[in-house]
């Protein structure tokens, strides 16, 4: 099969702290603002919004390639020109895999919270904090736990012709 | 809710997060000793002294890693690197109980398995490990 593109291991780090913020003050506003009684009022709740814009950057970097993250494309052109060039590149596909479990769960949040179920977002955001959080910090790699279950499962599998 | 309560469980949510961090980072490269059979696995020729059989996955940054400072350590005909696709061979994942890639498994020339290693392999721990065993061998 085909790779995807080299990045730049520190843009991936970048991108996975920004976006741990964003779920973090999610978290916040979820808990503070609650469910709301209504399908129209719980549409227009800021920590609804916020996650439905986190949920959609999930979707589009799982599908167009964490390089196209809003974020990364930040780094590139604020941060990298100001720092040492990379001692060394990375394979795109891991945190892009990584990208796509986010938006899994975040598209839960979304489903369930717009279904009044109490705390669906709060956890859901969690979560999504919690993976983005320890790759930022830690260099924690989802796709080498969550992708093993997967084909553990026997969802995913792949002969050794590929 | 209010935003002192929230903002009280924002910050256990962080720190509850920092411990899951240390703790998995304490746990990645931890070389533990295992006794096992000598066990066959088809198509994975053994070194005549090591083999360091490495499971890996696609998604895997630290695979790649780990896959380049096990070359290092090889030296056929004595120590062989044998790196395999999970996705490929899900029965030895599941065999072998790996819950993580990048995980090695270390055998010695008999086939027994004599260590394992979760996480990416740290080049220090692998080194002593090896001069252990093959002195013992």
């Amino acid at each position: 099969m085909s790779r995807p593109a080299q990045i730049d291991p520190r843009g991936a780090r970048f991108t996975a702290a920004i976006t741990a913020l964003l779920l973090l003050l999610d978290v916040a506003l979820g808990l503070v603002g609650g469910v709301a009684p209504t399908l129209a009022e719980r549409a227009v709740q800021p920590a609804f919004l916020l996650l439905v814009v986190l949920a959609a950057i999930f979707v589009w970097s799982a599908t167009a390639g964490v390089a196209r993250n809003p974020w990364s494309i930040v780094f590139r052109s604020l941060i990298r020109p100001r720092l040492q060039p990379p001692t060394e590149l990375e394979d795109a596909a891991p945190p892009t895999f990584a990208q796509g479990v986010g938006a899994f769960v975040t598209l839960i949040g979304v489903v369930l919270h717009l279904a009044g179920v109490p705390y669906a977002l709060v956890i859901a955001a969690s979560a999504a904090f919690i993976a983005a959080f320890l790759n930022a910090a830690f260099g924690y790699c989802l796709g080498c736990q969550i992708y093993l279950l997967l084909v553990r499962a026997g969802l995913i599998r792949r002969t050794a012709a590929a | 809710m209010a935003p002192l309560v929230a903002l009280g469980i924002v910050a256990a949510l962080v720190a509850g997060a920092t411990v899951l961090g240390l703790v998995w980072r304490a746990s990645q490269g931890r070389i533990r000793r295992v006794r096992s059979h000598a066990v066959a696995i088809e198509g994975v020729e053994l070194g005549t002294t090591v083999t360091l059989l490495q499971f890996s996955s696609e998604y895997c940054a630290p695979c790649r890693s780990t896959a380049r400072v096990l070359e290092e350590f090889a030296d056929a005909p004595r120590v062989a690197h044998v790196e395999l696709d999970v996705a490929e061979r899900p029965e030895l994942a599941a065999r072998f109980g790996i819950l993580q890639t990048p995980t090695t498994l270390v055998l010695d020339d008999t086939g027994r398995i004599r260590a394992r290693i979760g996480g990416a392999v740290r080049r220090d721990l692998l080194s002593a490990e090896l001069a252990k065993l093959t002195v013992a061998a």
